[in-house]
C-alpha cells in the first residue's frame, strides 16, 4: 500500500494542478488524499489562493451528533484551521464553534451581529455569496411544522429554508444531512418526526429542497457517518478552485448525489479492504477477533460505496475493517435501516416476516428431498 | 385418426445435439452451483476462492451457450422441419408451453398417485403419420422449463453486477444499467441495487438446487420415466410401447 500511494505521488508531482484538466485535478484529489494532495500543491495552492477571493462557508447544524464536525476537527495535516486557511475560507457561521448566544427583550432580537448570533446569521444570510455546510438531517415533523427540530425559537426548517435558498452551493456532509442516517431509523415515532436529507431521504429522492420548492441549487452529497475530512476539504478546493463546475455537477456526482473520485461507482469499499485477502482464501470470520474476513459478521463492504479502505481515517491510520469492525455501509442512502442488524450479513437477515432466505432454502430444498423420497416409495410400491 | 396401439418401434426422442446440450447444461449448473457456494460459504478446504472463481467464470458461457443458443436452435429446427414458422410456433406451443392438455395429465398424475385413478394419463404423444412428436415433456417439466429460463436470465442479470459493477459490452454501460433497474426495486427489500442483486444471485442459487431435486428425482425417480435417464444422457432412444407414451395416425392440416 505505501509503494502504491509513493507511485501515485511520483506520477502526479509534477503537475501543475492548476492548469490541468477536471478529471486530472479529481483523480489527483481521489487518489493523494488531503496530505499528500496538499504537500505536493502547496506552494502552487497557496499561490492560487492569493488570488482568489475569500469564500464564505455557513455552517448549520439539524438533527445529528456533531460527529461530522468532530471529524473535520481532527483533520490533521492539513488541520481544520490549516485547511480553511490554506483554502481562504472564511467560516462566517458554526454553531458548534461559535458558542452561539441569542438575546431577546420582549421577544425581539437585540443586540448586533457581534453579539448575538441569530442577528449574525440574518445578516449573513442576506448578504449571500456563500457555500451553505449542512450537517444534520432537516426535521419537517410533526404534520410539515418543523417543531421536531427546534433551534432557540426557530425551526431549523425555516433556518435551512432561508440560508438554502440565498446560498451559491449546498454541501450536505454526513449521512444525516445527505439521506436521513440515523434520524429516519424506523421505529414508531419516524413518520411524526420526518427527518429529511438535504436533497434525498433515504434512497427516495427530492428531500426538503424538493419540499421547500429548492430546485436546481447546486447540491453535493458527502455521505458517512462521519464524513471524511479530506473529503470535505478537498471538496471545497475542487469548488473554490473551480475544478467543479457547480453548473453541472452531472459528470462529478454519482446517481446519490455523491462525488464519484469519493464513492467511486466502479468499485466496493470490499474491493480494497485490509482484509480482501481473507476473503479471497476464504477465512471467513463467524465470530468477532478472530482475524479473518467480517463478511460473515455482517460486514456491509460488498455493497457500499467509497474510498475508505483506501483513504483510511484517524491520519489514514486506519478503517473500521482494520479495526475489526465490519463495514455498516454508512455512506450509503439505505443506512442504516437497510444495513440492520448490523453484525448479521445481508443474506442470512430476515426478509419476509423476519425468515432469512437461508431458512427459506433449508426448508424449500428440505420439502423437496422428502417430496422425492415419498415420491419414489410411492411409485415403487405402486409398481409392485 | 387416433390411434392408441402400442407398437415395439423405437423413434430417436432425443437427437445428438439436444442431448449434448442436456449434458452441457446440467454440467455447468453442477459446477456454478457449487463454485457459486464455495464463494459464498468460503469453503477454501475444498476449492479455492480463485479456482471457485475461475470455474464460475469459465462456466457462465458454457451455460449461456446451452441456453441461449442451442436450446432456442433444437426448438427452432425442429419446429421448422414439422412446417416452417408456423411449425416453430405450433412446436413451442405444444411441447414447451403448459397448456389445458398438460392441466389435465398432470391432474390425473397426482390422482392416479394417491390412488384416486388407475391410469397414469401418458404425456408423451408422437404422431406416427409426421414422424414428429406433438408433445414430448412431463407437464410439470414445460412448468420448469419457463421458470428456470427466468431464473437463468435473472441470475445472468443479477451475476453481471457482483463480476463487475462497472461491467460493459462495446461502450454500453450494462452494469450501470443494471443497477439503475435494481434499485428501483430494492428499496421494497430496503436495499440498494448492489444488495439486491446479491441476494437474489444467492435467493436463485438456491432455487436451482431445489428444481434440480424435483427435476432428478421427483420426475425422473420413477420407473415410468426411469427410461429416460439413459435416453438424454446415451442414446436418445423412444420405445413407443411405453405405458407413457400415446402413438397417434394423424394427418396434420
Amino acid at each position: 500500500m505505501a509503494s502504491e500511494k509513493l507511485n501515485m505521488i511520483e506520477q502526479f508531482k509534477n503537475l501543475d494542478i492548476l492548469k490541468v484538466d477536471r478529471r486530472t485535478f479529481l483523480k489527483a484529489v481521489a487518489a493523494l488524499g488531503a496530505t499528500s494532495f496538499v504537500s505536493l500543491y502547496g506552494n502552487q495552492l497557496a499561490a492560487a489562493m492569493s488570488e482568489i477571493t475569500e469564500t464564505k462557508v455557513l455552517w448549520l447544524h439539524g438533527a445529528e451528533c456533531t460527529g461530522c464536525t468532530i471529524s473535520a476537527l481532527n483533520a490533521s495535516s492539513p488541520d481544520f484551521v490549516d485547511a480553511l486557511s490554506r483554502l481562504n475560507v472564511s467560516l462566517a457561521f458554526h454553531e458548534t464553534l461559535l458558542a452561539p448566544q441569542g438575546i431577546f427583550v420582549d421577544g425581539e432580537l437585540v443586540g448586533n451581529s457581534e453579539l448575538n448570533v441569530e442577528i449574525l446569521l440574518d445578516e449573513l444570510v442576506k448578504a449571500g455569496g456563500y457555500i451553505l455546510v449542512v450537517e444534520g438531517a432537516i426535521g419537517n415533523g410533526p404534520d410539515g411544522t418543523g417543531k421536531i427540530n427546534m433551534i432557540g425559537t426557530h425551526t431549523f426548517k425555516d433556518i435551512y429554508s432561508k440560508a438554502a435558498k440565498n446560498a451559491d452551493a449546498i454541501i450536505a456532509l454526513g449521512t444525516c444531512a445527505t439521506y436521513g442516517g440515523v434520524t429516519v431509523t424506523d421505529s414508531a415515532t419516524k413518520r411524526y418526526c420526518d427527518f429529511m436529507g438535504v436533497n434525498q431521504t433515504e434512497q427516495r429522492r427530492g428531500g426538503m429542497n424538493a419540499h421547500l420548492g429548492i430546485r436546481d441549487k447546486p447540491v453535493i452529497n458527502l455521505p458517512g457517518c462521519p464524513a471524511h475530512p479530506d473529503w470535505l476539504f478537498l471538496t471545497m478546493a475542487a469548488v473554490i478552485l473551480g475544478r467543479i463546475d457547480l453548473n453541472d455537477l452531472s459528470g462529478v456526482l454519482d446517481r446519490e448525489g455523491r462525488l464519484k473520485v469519493f464513492y467511486p461507482p466502479t468499485h466496493t469499499i470490499h474491493d480494497n479492504c485490509p482484509r480482501r485477502g481473507f476473503y479471497d482464501r476464504g477465512v471467513l470470520d463467524v465470530r468477532f477477533a478472530e482475524g479473518g474476513c467480517l463478511w460473515k459478521v455482517g460486514c456491509k463492504a460488498p455493497y457500499a460505496h467509497g474510498d475508505c479502505a483506501l483513504r483510511k481515517k484517524n491520519s489514514g491510520t486506519s478503517v473500521c475493517m482494520q479495526a475489526g469492525g465490519p463495514c455498516i455501509a454508512c455512506v450509503e442512502p439505505i443506512y442504516p435501516n437497510g444495513v440492520m442488524p448490523y453484525y448479521v450479513e445481508t443474506e442470512s437477515a430476515g426478509i419476509l416476516f423476519g425468515i432469512n432466505i437461508g431458512t427459506v432454502a433449508a426448508l424449500t430444498i428440505g420439502a423437496a428431498v422428502v417430496a422425492a423420497g415419498v415420491h419414489a416409495v410411492r411409485r415403487v410400491n405402486k409398481e409392485k | 385418426m387416433s390411434n392408441v396401439q402400442k407398437t415395439k418401434l423405437v423413434v430417436e426422442r432425443y437427437n445428438w445435439v439436444e442431448r449434448w446440450t442436456h449434458t452441457f447444461h446440467a454440467i455447468a449448473m453442477l459446477v456454478l452451483i457449487f463454485t457459486g457456494l464455495a464463494i459464498y460459504f468460503g469453503w477454501g478446504q475444498l476449492i479455492s476462492y480463485h479456482n471457485a472463481r475461475l470455474l464460475h467464470m469459465f462456466m457462465v458461457p458454457v451455460l449461456l451457450a446451452t441456453n441461449w443458443i442451442l436450446v432456442p436452435y433444437g426448438i427452432l429446427s425442429h419446429g421448422w422441419q414439422e412446417g416452417g414458422v408456423k411449425g416453430i410456433v405450433k412446436h413451442f406451443y405444444y411441447n414447451y408451453l403448459f397448456n389445458i392438455e398438460d392441466y389435465r395429465r398432470l391432474k390425473g398424475m397426482v390422482l392416479n398417485f394417491f390412488g384416486r385413478q388407475k391410469e397414469y394419463p401418458p404425456y408423451t404423444v408422437y404422431n406416427k403419420a409426421t414422424g414428429h412428436y406433438k408433445t414430448k415433456l412431463h407437464p410439470l417439466f414445460k412448468i420448469f422449463i419457463v421458470v428456470e429460463g427466468m431464473a437463468i436470465f435473472l441470475i445472468v442479470i443479477t451475476g453481471i453486477v457482483i463480476y463487475a459493477v462497472d461491467w460493459s459490452f462495446i461502450g454500453i454501460p450494462i452494469a450501470e444499467w443494471l443497477l439503475i433497474i435494481f434499485g428501483w426495486i430494492s428499496p421494497i427489500l430496503n436495499m440498494n441495487g448492489l444488495q439486491f442483486a446479491r441476494w437474489l444471485h444467492l435467493a436463485l442459487t438456491y432455487f436451482f438446487i431445489a428444481e434440480l431435486i424435483c427435476h432428478a428425482f421427483i420426475l425422473q425417480f420413477s420407473s415410468k420415466n426411469f427410461m429416460y435417464w439413459r435416453s438424454i444422457f446415451v442414446d436418445g432412444k423412444e420405445y413407443l410401447d411405453s405405458p407413457i407414451v400415446q402413438v397417434t395416425d394423424e394427418e396434420e392440416h
